[in-house]
């Protein structure tokens, strides 16, 4: 799943990593995880490898160290084979490999990364691909993977995973429209009309998405950090997973991420009749915060 | 004397910025502390019973303890209720 046109990462990166990782072969896949038997529709999770049987028939198996193996059957969609590899699979091969999954799209502009993050539906695709309006380019859609491996600004990896709105969030982004998604599932693929980001780049903040009576950035409790760093959403569900600590080191860890992730909100009016009027603010909120 | 004393068999902590993140651990809920309910956090260090805790608050806020007293009552009430407090 390497990105087209994407210079070559460092082996060592956490780009490189990810790289080698997500290498695919086509084989038999097992249906057993260590001491558990896969079920069709679920998953078998550990701190080395990810197994997963669709109920459509597909297989995939990822091991740390050995890349993805699938078993396609011959009716296969392809389209749902690439849900399943750049969806839950490579969250978890993110997570195995140290990295950090968070359910959120991105932009870059002046070299930094801005997350927005919040629920399903939130607004996350449809804002991050409305601001390649103001020239900000696509950083990711749906899942930004952060290296938190150093000691001082955490890295972002360039997105994965192709942008996808729902015909609203089309319109209201102005992105070019290219084909549904799947045939079960409505969404269309679409490409910001200021293109994508290929390389890492450092986190200048996550921001929250709210629905509010109008657009303003409003600043995170301390104490409210830690909390926002936990959801419902698979991503952070595997991430802990994988990680398969004790409360109590769960929580040191959420401390420390927190301590490092500059956080803000976006509250916001979510008719469409008041996007540009958001889509404003935000825009200048981002220029003055990376021009500081 | 009896000492009011936190009880770290049930809950983690931890400092983000000015607050302080107290974890239940049966539950795992958050808790953050900020201004006076942080300061009383603080001074429930086993040297202290209701009555000094009061006392040392009034104090620092120019309050009298008759003002004071309720408040803390309450935070206590609720702190011993998360079992993250005890009394010896």
């Amino acid at each position: 799943m390497q990105i087209a046109g994407a210079p070559e990462p460092s082996p060592c990166s956490a780009a490189g990593i990810m790289a080698s990782e997500t290498r695919l072969r086509r084989g038999v896949v097992p249906s057993r995880l260590d001491d558990q038997t896969l079920q069709p529709g679920r998953y078998l999770l550990s701190s080395e490898a990810f197994l997963l049987r669709s109920k459509s028939g597909i297989g995939l198996m990822y091991r740390k160290g050995e890349g993805i193996t699938i078993e396609q059957p011959e009716c296969a969609d392809e389209r749902e084979v690439a849900l399943w590899l750049n969806g839950m699979l490579y969250s978890a091969i993110a997570a195995i490999n140290g990295l950090l999954p968070f359910h959120a799209s991105a932009v870059a502009h002046n070299g930094h990364v801005y997350g927005f993050s919040g629920a399903s539906g939130a607004g996350k695709s449809t804002l991050a691909a409305a601001l390649s309006r103001y020239g900000m380019q696509l950083f990711c859609d749906d899942t930004l993977v952060l290296d938190l491996s150093g000691d001082g600004t955490i890295t972002c990896l360039p997105g994965h995973k192709r942008l996808k709105l729902w015909p609203e969030g089309l319109r209201l982004a102005g992105a070019r429209e290219r084909e549904q998604v799947a045939a079960h599932y409505p969404k269309i693929f679409a490409d910001p009309v200021a293109g994508t980001v290929a390389k890492p780049l450092p986190l200048a903040a996550m921001i929250f998405l709210e629905v509010g009576p109008a657009p303003q950035i409003l600043s995170v409790p301390a104490g409210e950090r830690i909390a926002r760093l936990q959801d419902e959403h698979y991503t952070c569900k595997i991430f802990e997973q994988v990680g398969n600590l004790t409360r109590v080191q769960r929580f040191k860890q959420l401390a420390q991420i927190a301590a490092r992730m500059p956080m803000h909100r976006f509250s916001r009016p979510f008719a469409a009749e008041q996007f540009e009027e958001s889509l404003a603010v935000i825009a200048k909120y981002i220029c003055s915060e990376s021009s500081s | 004397m009896t000492a009011l004393i936190r009880d770290p068999a049930n809950f983690v902590e931890t400092q983000v910025e000015d607050e302080i993140v107290v974890m239940a651990l049966g539950t795992g809920n958050f808790f953050a502390l900020s201004g006076t309910a942080r300061e009383t956090w603080e001074l429930i260090d086993g040297t202290r019973d209701r009555d000094a805790l009061v006392a040392d608050l009034a104090t620092r806020y120019s309050l009298s303890p008759e003002i004071i007293g309720p408040d803390v009552d309450a935070f206590i009430s609720e702190l011993r209720v998360l079992g993250f407090l005890r009394i010896d």
